[in-house]
């Protein structure tokens, strides 16, 4: 029966649909990635450790990159009106924490080509050796660049968090643990994309430098866990509408996206296989891919769980 | 901002009958598929025979504090001296940031020019030549009363003097400028 009121189609709750998503999804990736390669590059040269051609490190280049281009194409898409994207880089309302991200995006992308640039030195030279003047400048700058580097990838991390957050009458997005979920998430899949990356194009040996990486997934894990865990036990304290919320991962599809993605795929899985398989198993290329999928996959169902079941409840 | 427009919406002379609904969609233009107000009949509430219904409007709030305001990343979305919420249609980009914010659900995208839209309580046609918004005109109950809350002699302000109202979400913080005068009957169900 028809409603004397009219359609209710325009007033469905869930306005940003998979493609925001993925875009999320993408933007984690990517700048998690960064972090990752900028901290071993750090760590191992703390250490007096060479950095030079490390897979993992020359994944990041690839991951870097790709994965923000792939995001950015995504969301420009998904605009209304996506040729009239450029009133975005024009006009800034600093209340809004989407002006604030595209800040910090017109400053990362470019910055991230640059830093694959210098990874992939030889190669770009060999191909566009015009640019060897503008290589020299910045290779100068390389440490400086990198300390940048990695503060706008916080930066890119934390503010898609902050950019659902801001929606204040979705009790799931309305908090504050939200950005730290997505950082972590973010540190988590970028370090996955690396090993992934690295294992299938880059690494001669089967255990090349993986080590590293793996040092940084049990914390990582664990804060994932516990901001969600935070998450979830927040909600039951505030209020009504938010306690209603809580349903999104007891009830509906949402609910067995959460378990068998989320926290299975995403948290379950990499745990154990670092725990209990046997070390035999540990550096072969066959297991590496295995993990890493599922962490990717695990994230990026976090990202269409958070979308999603966020909007669903409203308060 | 020496105005403060507001909108009074009495659910007890309400009677449902979707005359603003109607009166706003040709007014301002309104394509089919979507529309700037509604009037939801809820209920039956109560146990029999006292059975009655709830009328409620949905429509933009003018928030005061407006959230779609505040995460419109280009200043599209932007409030001007009157008070009144609006579009500046040349700067947006169509994010759906400002849709996903409001807490009413009441932004919608306007098929026509892809570009947000919702009540702005007859801004640039009727309000401008000194009437009232057409919703408020055309209600064959006088349910709806609009004015200026500043100006204690105007109807709103005299209704919001005498009589019990409430507003939707006031938990949120957007201090919206609809009011409701609840039904005598029943207790308030937001
Ligand atoms: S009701 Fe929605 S569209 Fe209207 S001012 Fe408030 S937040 Fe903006
Ligand atoms: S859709 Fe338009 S008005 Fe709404 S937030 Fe985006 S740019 Fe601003």
């Amino acid at each position: 029966m028809n409603n004397i009121w009219g359609s209710m189609e325009q007033y469905d709750p869930v306005v940003w649909n998979w493609i925001i998503a993925v875009y999320l999804f993408m933007a984690g990736l990517s700048a998690g990635s960064m972090m990752v390669a900028i901290g071993l590059k750090w760590y191992r040269q703390s250490r007096g450790l060479p950095t030079e051609g490390l897979p993992v490190i020359k994944a990041a280049a690839i991951v870097g990159p790709i994965s923000i281009c792939v995001g950015m194409a995504l969301l420009m898409l998904d605009l209304t009106k996506p040729f009239e994207f450029y009133h975005i880089l024009l006009n800034y309302n600093f209340t809004s924490v989407m002006a604030w991200g595209v800040l910090a995006l017109l400053f990362y992308i470019p910055l991230v080509f640059v830093f694959s640039g210098l990874i992939f030195e030889k190669q770009l030279l060999s191909l566009a050796p015009w640019l060897s003047g503008v290589a020299k400048i910045c290779r100068k700058l390389e440490n400086s660049l990198n300390k940048l580097i990695f503060v706008l990838a916080i930066g890119v991390g934390i503010y898609t968090g902050f950019l659902l957050s801001a929606l204040i009458s979705y009790p799931i997005l309305n908090t504050a643990v939200l950005p730290a979920l997505f950082l972590a998430s973010a540190l988590s899949v970028g370090s996955a994309g690396n090993v992934l990356v690295a294992t299938l194009f880059f690494s001669k040996k089967e255990s090349d430098c993986i080590e590293q990486v793996h040092r940084i997934e049990y914390p990582v894990a664990f804060n994932e866990a516990l901001c969600l865990v935070l998450l979830f036990v927040g909600l039951n304290f505030s209020g009504p509408a938010a306690q209603a919320a809580t349903a999104a991962i007891t009830t509906g599809t949402w609910a067995s996206v959460f378990w068998i993605g989320v926290v299975g795929l995403g948290l379950v899985v990499p745990v154990l296989a670092s725990t209990i398989s046997p070390k035999s198993w540990r550096h072969t290329k066959g297991f590496l891919i295995t993990v890493s999928c599922s962490t990717i996959l695990g994230v990026l169902a976090l990202r269409h769980f958070v979308v999603y079941a966020g909007q669903s409840y409203i308060s | 901002m020496t105005k403060r427009y507001v909108l009074v919406h009495d659910e007890n002379k309400c009677i449902g009958c979707q005359a603003c609904n109607v009166a706003c969609r040709s007014e301002n233009n309104v394509p089919e598929s979507v529309t700037r107000i509604q009037v939801r009949v809820e209920g039956p509430y109560g146990n029999f025979p006292n059975l009655h219904f709830k009328y409620n409007r949905v429509s933009c709030e003018q928030c005061e504090d407006a959230p779609c305001v505040k995460v419109c990343p280009t200043g599209a979305a932007y409030v001007n001296d009157d008070g009144i919420v609006s579009i500046n249609e040349k700067k947006c980009v169509g994010c759906l940031y400002c849709v996903a914010a409001c807490p009413y659900k009441v932004r919608f995208i306007n098929p026509e020019t892809r570009v947000p839209d919702k009540c702005d309580f007859c801004k640039e046609s009727r309000l401008a030549r000194g009437e009232d918004p057409a919703c408020v005109s055309v209600c064959p109950t006088q349910a709806l009363a609009f004015g200026d809350a500043n100006d204690s002699t105007s109807e709103v302000s005299q209704l919001l003097d005498t009589k019990n109202h409430y507003q939707h979400k006031v938990n949120l913080g957007t201090k919206p400028r609809v009011y409701r005068i609840p039904s005598r009957k029943g207790g308030i169900k937001v």
